[in-house]
């Protein structure tokens, strides 16, 4: 098991190093720089101070020279400095990961909980008129767009009740009641389209295990019903589930761009892209490290949940 | 135009009123509470006016920053006559309008403690043109051309300060009064603007969280006695405009961001909410037709004089603006601005005339004597920033250009491309939109239609144009000036140089509970905040 997961992360270590290539190509081939940027805002172009910027933030060296200085800086734990906000670029990511974090986890333990019982009860109750209208809210939540939810859900608040959440990041500690209110609406607009997916998918794996002898032997034995569907059942058909959860979450860390955006939300997406339109290479850059080591690290995670689930899976080493 | 009436009198003395300033609806100011204001995105340059033009940096950063003279907050109409002291107490022109003196205000402090005197005046104003022995340069510096007068500036003693021109300017103060002219602090280096800031403003910065607010608190040294009325100010980032309506909508926030309210949504917002305040008011933003007078097919032209008959401006207002903009020429037209060509002038330039099927036809006949028909369209590639209010305009034009044998395909162009692309001159033709700073003609054909100015797109350059500015700035009788100002325009106009299609106009809107915050004839110039109070 050590050797495993020492081999995962020794593969884990050259796939981040293969990810910083193409994040560090793909920035350089979108076409302008923070300079193109800057001088986009005062409404004019001097090449010689443009020029006189570039060398400022050494974006005029060769490429290969500007990939070594941030792989340089990614070993030693300095990220660099925001070329926007002349600031560490950790200083001014830090505040951004809790709040997205927090997001993406909370939309996880809401598509869970909402997700999995119903395909359950969708799977046990198949064809009947219950599963029916599950499966028109599990395909209303893969229709439609959590940006959309959420502009929704904005607008009917303030046409409705004439309030909206608060627009500024509210700690735990300054007021838990708003901060709760704050992210569960978000939660709930993007935990929705997961929850459709992942009743969808407990539902699929569920009625193949329903089919299986064992799972009929239970029932034939006279098992207690829930028992069968829960212990037996359940805990079979859970290897898919893990994996959707898995790549659910580590899709949300970098996929809640839109819903961030609508709620006004301070996280690590809805700054990316502001960084990204700035060509703020040392804030993009480390950004989607980020959220490749999360990806990685949430799939290292689900790998391992097989083995807790399936006594079957071996792994290799 | 009694201002200019002045003329031949060498000291004019205006003395400052901000200490005096009427407050607006006759209602008595009261002071306390915060102000909830909204921006677009977060600080683009921080607080750094002198290195950026967008109103994203203006409007946040004014509260901290004074300048020498400021357009009167509580006026609607920014004029010669309602230029108020700021840090200049008092100002005198000498030596006809050669000289400019102002007299500055005692006891002033920076935010830090340190005193204000005449040697942050000379620091701030030498960078800025760019002067060959200035302490600091800017990094960039998109208004030094508004200083190519300025000969000299002399501090003679801590609290005077002389700029000396070239040649006359009467005009040179409406710059100085322009929410784009602050002083910084000459302690200070001025890169420090682009973090944080050092002003001598009403509101001093408590927190910038980025990317999300800017927390401002009273400044209780503040040189103006009473003011400011608000204890704070919060200007939350919000990036999409249906959150930010529906923040406005929910009294979340107490007024929209300037320049960016509809016709449509203000007429939406005020069905919702019905004692919301709307105040329709120029963004001093024009919708233009840039063509690229060096390359062809535009360096002919009879062909740029068709594209502008050919375009229906009244109906673009009505198609893409939903009659939330007026037409004009170079210059925004009253009551939106003071030096803009009256609609019965424009009658007779191309692109004005009643109907819009005889300048269609006017247009088609020009086309055919420079050789394009029907038959044989001129096909051309129509550039435009990739941002909607751009891109509607372009495919209106494109739709009204196809009818006279023109045709275009639309290209759109990356907005960290757009102005080094127009400014290289890389283009036949684009779709564009102008923001100016101050209504006054020699901010915008100075660097809008002066040869040789970055920000002449089209690189259109006319020696007779160049003379007739030159002689507009210094005239000192108001009523020639403006004579010559609508000479100009129509020329322009006539030579297509950069037709201009519409002046777009902003429906501010607001909470009734906040008092004299009132829109003025451009967005630039009114974010200093000083007079506004909370009826809350």
């Amino acid at each position: 098991m050590k050797t495993y997961v020492a081999q995962r992360l020794a593969i884990a270590l050259l796939t981040l190093l293969g990810m910083s290539v193409v994040i560090f190509v793909l920035l350089r081939l979108a076409p302008g720089d923070i300079v193109d940027i800057l001088f986009s805002s005062a409404g004019y172009v001097n090449e010689s101070e443009k020029q006189a910027i570039m060398t400022e933030l050494g974006i005029d060296r060769p490429y290969a020279v500007q990939y070594l200085e941030w792989l340089r800086q990614i070993v030693t734990g300095d990220l660099g400095k925001s070329y926007r906000y002349d600031l560490p670029a950790w200083q001014v990511i830090r505040p951004l990961l809790p709040v997205t974090i927090e997001l993406a986890a909370l939309a996880i333990c809401f598509s869970v909980l909402f997700g999995v019982p119903t395909g359950v009860i969708s799977a046990v109750r198949q064809d009947t008129a219950l599963d029916y209208v599950l499966r028109v809210i599990s395909l209303a939540g893969l229709s439609m767009p959590a940006f959309w939810l959420g502009m929704v859900i904005i607008l009917g608040l303030v046409t409705w009740l004439g309030w909206i959440p608060p627009l500024t990041y509210v700690t735990p500690m300054e007021d838990f009641r708003l901060h709760a209110v704050q992210f569960l609406l978000p939660a709930l607009a993007v935990g929705y389209r997961s929850s459709a997916l992942i009743m969808r998918i407990t539902r699929s794996a569920l009625l193949e295990v329903l089919r299986e002898d064992y799972i009929r032997t239970a029932w034939a034995k006279g098992q207690n019903g829930r028992v069968v569907i829960w212990r037996h059942a359940l805990k079979n058909a859970m290897l898919p589930v893990i994996t959707v959860i898995g790549i659910e979450f580590a899709f949300l860390i970098g996929g809640l761009v839109v819903t961030e955006t609508v709620f006004n939300l301070p996280g690590v997406a809805r700054f990316l892209v502001q960084a990204i339109l700035w060509r703020d290479y040392p804030i993009v850059q480390n950004l989607v490290m980020f959220i490749a080591i999360v990806v990685i690290l949430s799939n290292l995670l689900v790998d391992m949940l097989y083995g807790v689930l399936d006594p079957r899976v071996r792994y290799g080493g | 135009m009694k201002r200019f009436r002045m003329a031949g009198v060498l000291v004019a003395v205006v003395l400052a009123a901000a200490a005096s300033a009427t407050p607006a609806l006759g209602q008595s100011p009261k002071s306390g509470g915060t102000l909830t204001l909204v921006l677009r995105e977060d600080l683009a340059q921080g607080f750094a006016i002198h290195e950026t033009a967008t109103i994203s940096v203006v409007w946040p950063a004014m509260p901290c920053l004074n300048n020498l003279v400021l357009f009167d907050p509580l006026k609607k109409v920014e004029s010669l006559d309602t230029i108020i002291g700021e840090l200049a107490e008092k100002w005198s022109w000498q030596d006809n309008y050669r000289n400019l003196v102002f007299f500055l205000r005692k006891g002033v402090k920076w935010h830090d403690g340190q005193p204000f005197t005449s040697k942050d005046v000379k620091f701030t104003f030498d960078m800025v043109r760019g002067a060959p022995d200035a302490q600091a340069r800017l990094r960039i510096n998109p208004r030094k051309d508004w200083y190519a007068n300025v000969e000299a500036i002399e501090a003679p003693d801590p609290h005077t300060v002389v700029f000396r021109l070239k040649k006359p300017q009467p005009s040179l103060l409406l710059m100085l009064a322009s929410g784009y002219t602050p002083v910084y602090a000459a302690h200070v280096p001025p890169a420090n603007y682009r973090t944080g800031c050092v002003g001598t403003g009403p509101f001093k910065v408590k927190e910038w969280r980025k990317g999300e607010f800017v927390d401002y608190v009273k400044n209780p040294d503040y040189f103006v006695k009473g003011r400011p009325y608000l204890d704070g100010l919060r200007y939350i980032v919000i990036v999409e405009r249906g959150t930010r309506n529906a923040a406005l909508q929910a009294g979340k926030v107490d007024a929209a961001f300037p320049g960016e309210t509809t016709k449509t949504a203000a007429e939406q917002l005020k069905k919702a909410v019905p004692q919301l305040v709307v105040t329709p008011f120029s963004q001093n933003v024009n919708d233009n037709i840039m063509m690229n007078v060096k390359k062809p097919p535009f360096d002919n032209p009879k062909v740029r004089l068709a594209v502008s008959h050919a375009i229906d401006r009244r109906a673009l207002i009505a198609a893409v603006h939903q009659g939330g903009a007026v037409v004009g020429a170079s210059l925004a037209p009253k009551p939106w601005g003071f030096w803009g060509l009256p609609e019965k002038e424009l009658l007779g330039l191309p692109g004005y005339a009643a109907k819009p099927a005889d300048e269609k036809a006017r247009a088609r006949k020009v086309m055919a004597e420079a050789g394009f028909t029907p038959e044989k369209p001129l096909r051309v590639e129509m550039v435009t920033r990739a941002i909607a209010i751009y891109v509607d305009m372009a495919s209106f034009v494109i739709n009204e250009l196809k009818q006279i044998g023109l045709e275009a395909t639309l290209k759109q162009i990356e907005t960290a491309q757009w102005h080094a692309m127009a400014t290289r001159g890389d283009y036949q033709i684009g779709a564009n939109l102008t923001g100016i700073g101050p209504d006054d003609p020699d901010a915008n054909f100075l660097e809008n239609y002066g040869c040789g100015s970055p920000r002449n797109y089209s690189q259109y350059c006319s020696e007779e144009v160049m003379k007739m500015i030159d002689r507009q700035s210094q005239e000192l009788d108001g009523k020639k000036r403006l004579e010559l100002v609508y000479a100009i325009q129509k020329k322009l106009e006539a030579d297509a140089a950069r037709p201009i299609l519409a002046w777009r106009i902003d429906y501010f809107t607001h909470w009734p509970h906040v008092k004299n915050l009132v829109p003025h004839q451009s967005i630039y110039n009114f974010g200093r905040m000083q007079e506004v109070w909370s009826d809350k």
